[in-house]
């Protein structure tokens, strides 16, 4: 019976892991190389890497940047409403990128108060890099404050406890002691939140078509060109996608080797 | 001084309740009770780490009550250590340490400087617990919190820093709580003994009287006393209880005689206790065995027969059947050996009238 179960269960587990990995591998197998040589002749896909990446970045920045605070506070207080709060947070992961990118377009776009006003500011969201920076933002920021969440909440409390009794205010104890101590579940996530924004499309492609970023523009050369013309831009954002997270695996794995 | 009134703290599900009791100045006060009876709790209650629900708190004279723990001047060493991993062990002992020089002078004390150079994730549970003690003292702290600090030293190395923690202790004038599981411990470094049990203090006052004078069975039974007797209390009229044979402590002096039955059992001693039921605690070390027979005129001396003998390393713990009721004593092993106590044999078992704790 036992042995049945096993059985089962490695069948099911290995249909699975092929189902995952083998159209990506196909992708990148079959567009790879085409990729590779189009990223010193086709101009159009460098520009639009280069501002995939650029504006992942400050998405990330940005969701660290408010999504850190935001970590620590769920894992650490015990507040009336924080589920709440958590579910709110967890929301952008739940609706589908497109209806994302419509509520973005509501509050950011030139008719709502919030975007007229930044219009009357000089800044423009929809159709620039501002808009796509806003929709990475959206749909990628809550992978991060999960993770983030789950490495403060892994940091023994009481290692704060005991930097306060040595003379630490709660935010020096933060600085010297939890964020050292975190700071692996910190990169991981962000690392993380960086490989979705990149891989975004849903969102971006109803705040800004163009610029296009490299999901758009094998979107758009697909519908335009066909396949074969959209293969080697998705291979080569299917691999800036993997290249961080497989780096952050290998040197995870790496530590942990070192450890034991 | 410590000084806490009506403490009362939550942490998650669990509760500290109008907790009361005093250190005082320079004083070492020991806090003993079960596992999860709140011990942790109220350290990190007196460092400001569980906040207050009510209650107020005093150290070294001036409210604490909603200090923040880094102004509370105090250290705090856990039973874990909780060294920060991604520091060295001197970076460890520096933190937050008065000088360089004080960091340097206690690890050498506790024998810590000869760990300086090994990442703290490669020591041991003891080694741990060194370095967090050198680690709290070299704040120069005016209040010490011990959360079971010597649990992982070896017996020998247990000794040795348990010494050397009262040292410093009485040399920089601390006031010092340390929650022990370990009775002789406190009997050894406690001015003062709380016993805290579900997140209340059910006693406080000198180790001595804790010990032999406990406020109900239960902290009886809880500090290991081996006789808790259930019976009824009779006052008799006699003032002076001269007739104690052997016995006229200028103690018993003035207080009322007491007759207490329990079972077949009858035995006299002295107090105020209320004319009802109650619990009769007799220590095993209080219990005197004899070969010979009772004399006729004296009282709290019994014919009885033993019914086990156990052997405990140098000491023997004999229990003797007194007309049905159970009575443990305690006395060296080379004693019993001479004695040739084993079960069947007739003894007297005695003791005196101030050696019974009513409660």
């Amino acid at each position: 019976m036992q042995r049945t179960v096993a059985i089962i269960a490695a069948l099911a587990s290995s249909a699975l892991l092929l189902f995952l990995a083998v159209p990506i591998g196909k992708l990148i197998g079959s567009g790879g190389a085409d990729g590779a040589r189009r990223l010193f002749t086709d101009s159009e896909l460098r520009q639009s890497l280069s501002l995939t990446a650029i504006t992942a970045t400050v998405a990330t920045l940005l969701g660290m940047l408010g999504g850190t605070p935001l970590a620590y506070v769920l894992a650490r207080r015990d507040f009336r409403g924080r589920a709440v709060l958590a579910a709110v947070l967890d929301l952008p992961l739940l609706v589908p990128h497109p209806v994302a990118g419509i509520a973005l377009l509501l509050v950011l776009g030139r008719e709502s108060a919030f975007g007229g006003a930044m219009l009357q500011a000089g800044l423009r969201v929809v159709g620039t890099p501002l808009g796509i920076v806003a929709a990475m933002l959206f749909v990628a920021s809550p992978l991060f404050i999960s993770g983030a969440r789950e490495a403060f909440a892994r940091v023994d409390v009481r290692y704060e406890a005991v930097a306060r009794t040595l003379g630490d205010s709660p935010l020096r104890a933060f600085l010297r002691v939890t964020l050292p101590l975190s700071r692996r579940g910190l990169i991981a996530s962000a690392v993380v939140m960086w490989a979705r924004a990149v891989s975004e499309f849903g969102a971006i492609v109803v705040l800004t078509y163009n610029p296009k970023v490299a999901s758009v523009l094998s979107y758009d050369r697909f519908t335009s060109f066909g396949l074969k013309e959209a293969l080697p831009v998705a291979a080569v954002l299917a691999a800036l996608a993997l290249i961080p997270l497989t780096a952050l695996r290998t040197l995870r794995g790496a530590d942990d080797g070192a450890r034991q | 001084m410590i000084d806490c009134r009506a403490l009362t703290a939550r942490h998650g599900a669990f509760s500290l309740a109008d907790v009361s009791f005093a250190v005082p100045s320079g004083q070492y006060g020991v806090v003993i009770g079960p596992a999860g009876s709140g011990k942790t709790t109220l350290l990190e209650a007196i460092a400001g780490i569980v906040p207050l629900v009510s209650g107020s708190l005093q150290l070294d004279g001036r409210d604490a009550t909603n200090l923040a723990p880094e102004a509370r001047g105090i250290g705090l060493v856990y039973q874990h250590a909780f060294l920060f991993p991604h520091l060295s062990v001197a970076q460890n002992i520096a933190y937050g340490a008065a000088s360089a020089e004080t960091a340097e002078a206690v690890a050498k004390r506790f024998g810590a400087d000869a760990l300086t150079g090994r990442p703290v994730r490669s020591l041991s549970g003891g080694e741990r617990q060194l370095v967090a003690l050198a680690r709290a003292f070299a704040r120069k702290p005016t209040v010490l919190l011990l959360d079971e600090p010597f649990s992982a030293l070896d017996p020998r190395r247990r000794t040795l820093v348990r010494r050397e923690v009262r040292a410093v202790h009485r040399e920089w004038g601390l006031t010092t709580l340390q929650v022990t599981h370990d009775f002789t411990e406190a009997g050894l470094l406690g001015d003062v003994a709380i016993l805290l049990d579900g997140g209340r203090a059910l006693q406080s006052g000198s180790p001595e009287d804790v010990f032999r004078r406990p406020a109900s069975p239960y902290i009886a039974e809880f500090l290991g006393a081996e006789n808790v007797l259930a019976g009824t209390v009779r006052m008799l009229d006699d003032v002076a209880p001269d007739w104690f044979d052997g016995e006229p402590s200028p103690v018993a002096h003035g207080y009322r005689a007491i007759e207490f039955s329990t079972g077949g059992l009858t035995i006299y001693t002295v107090g105020d206790f209320p004319p009802e039921s109650g619990y009769a605690v007799i220590r095993a070390e209080e219990i005197v065995l004899s070969a010979l027979p009772p004399d006729g005129s004296a009282r709290n001396r019994f014919l009885g027969v033993i019914t086990e003998v156990a052997t405990l390393g140098a000491l023997t713990r004999v229990t003797v059947d007194v007309n049905g009721v159970p009575l443990v004593a305690s006395l060296t092993t080379r004693s019993a050996k001479e004695l040739d106590f084993r079960p069947g044999k007739q003894v007297t078992a005695s003791f005196k009238a101030m050696a019974v704790h009513l409660c």
